[in-house]
């Protein structure tokens, strides 16, 4: 509901403030990008660090936004060592290699109530388009219409073989599921 | 009472070689398992197992081969040139290259795989192979390989010591007992 609020209070003609696109940054501290994929019957689980995130969010014309964020692929812990060492290691990721995977928006679209973000991923240096869905939220403690902080939780997923990803393919599952949740405060 | 004579084995002797055999057949049972189950979390720690255990089993091989090479075993009962005997000394030979050719085959396999071989749940040993798909494919190809031809001759070796043991030659008696009846 606080979404939806938030999305009528942001297509209101009031909101003069952010009829331009406002940049924000990333509070890392209070951020975490989870992901999760099927391990047998179970499920590996973890979190990347974010290593840079450039956001340019338009509420009022929401084509305009734009998201780049990039991930330390070195940093990246999971729910047992094994599964971080496998996952970081030259038959996943290669984090010696390739460090860093990076998402940019190519296209944002507004869906409901929060948006379609279409873009590029890059992990292992091979790149494919993917697309996320977002929603987003003023943070707790902030009047309506203030959007000098945001939550935004943004979803979607990668099949890792489409990057080559293909380590352990007969114990672990193909499509690895993303949950960003990222809080940003305005910068401008 | 612990070593061996020309015509006994001694205590450590058989006291290696019964330990072994069980490890062996544990490692066989394990591997064969984890070989068709579905891997998940809670059966992620047998991979372990089955790690500490072969390096027992390696550890142990090499001690038994130490030790005789101090305290050598007695030959086979029977005359040296005997086509049984010479069967028995291949056996035994074969048996003791492939229980140093497995572990270590899975150890290089394990450590090409990029991730730490720990045994004893917090010890990692070494890398001893690169991280590479061509090592970790041949290495768990010749694991598997090689435990297939142990599974054979440990068949032979216990048919064989079956077989002497029906006779009462006293070859079964004196790996349990150290001595043949007749000494």
């Amino acid at each position: 509901m606080r979404a939806l609020i938030l999305m009528l209070a942001l297509a209101s003609p009031a909101t003069t403030a952010t009829a331009t696109p406002t940049s924000y940054a990333l509070q890392p501290a209070l951020s975490s990008v989870g992901f999760e994929t099927d391990f047998g019957p179970d499920l590996i689980t973890g979190r990347m660090p974010v290593t840079r995130a450039d956001l340019t969010l338009d509420f009022a014309n929401v084509s305009a936004s734009h998201v780049a964020v990039t991930l330390n692929v070195q940093g990246a812990e999971a729910s047992f060592p094994f599964a971080a060492q496998a996952m970081k290691g030259p038959k996943v990721l290669d984090s010696v290699d390739y460090p860093e995977i990076r998402f940019e928006s190519t296209a944002v679209h507004k869906s409901g109530d929060g948006a379609t973000v279409e873009g590029r991923v890059t992990i292992r240096g091979v790149t494919h388009n993917m697309v996320m869905q977002a929603a987003f939220w003023r943070q707790k403690g902030h009047e309506a219409g203030d959007l000098s902080h945001l939550t935004i939780r943004l979803t979607g997923a990668v099949n890792r073989s489409d990057f080559g990803a293909t380590g352990w393919a007969d114990m672990v599952g193909d499509q690895v599921r993303l949950d960003i949740l990222a809080r940003i405060e305005r910068t401008n | 009472m612990w070593r061996n004579t020309p015509t006994r084995f001694g205590l450590l002797t058989r006291a290696l070689h019964w330990t072994m055999a069980l490890l062996i057949f544990a490692l066989l049972a394990l591997g064969t398992t984890l070989a068709n189950i579905q891997p998940g979390l809670a059966n992620l720690w047998l991979y372990g197992l089955h790690k500490t255990l072969g390096f027992i089993a390696l550890s142990l091989c090499l001690i038994r081969l130490i030790w005789h090479f101090y305290s050598p075993p007695p030959p086979p009962i029977g005359p040296a040139r005997a086509l049984t005997n010479r069967l028995a000394r291949a056996t035994h030979t074969s048996i003791y290259l492939l229980l140093l050719a497995i572990p270590l085959s899975g150890w290089v396999a394990s450590a090409a795989s990029g991730l730490d071989v720990v045994i004893f749940g917090h010890i990692t040993l070494p890398a001893i192979a690169p991280v590479s798909a061509a090592w970790e494919d041949t290495g768990f190809a010749l694991h598997g390989l090689l435990t297939k031809a142990l599974m054979a001759l440990l068949f032979a070796h216990i048919a064989g010591a079956s077989l002497r043991g029906l006779k009462h030659d006293g070859t079964l008696r004196r790996m349990i007992h150290g001595s043949t009846s007749t000494d």
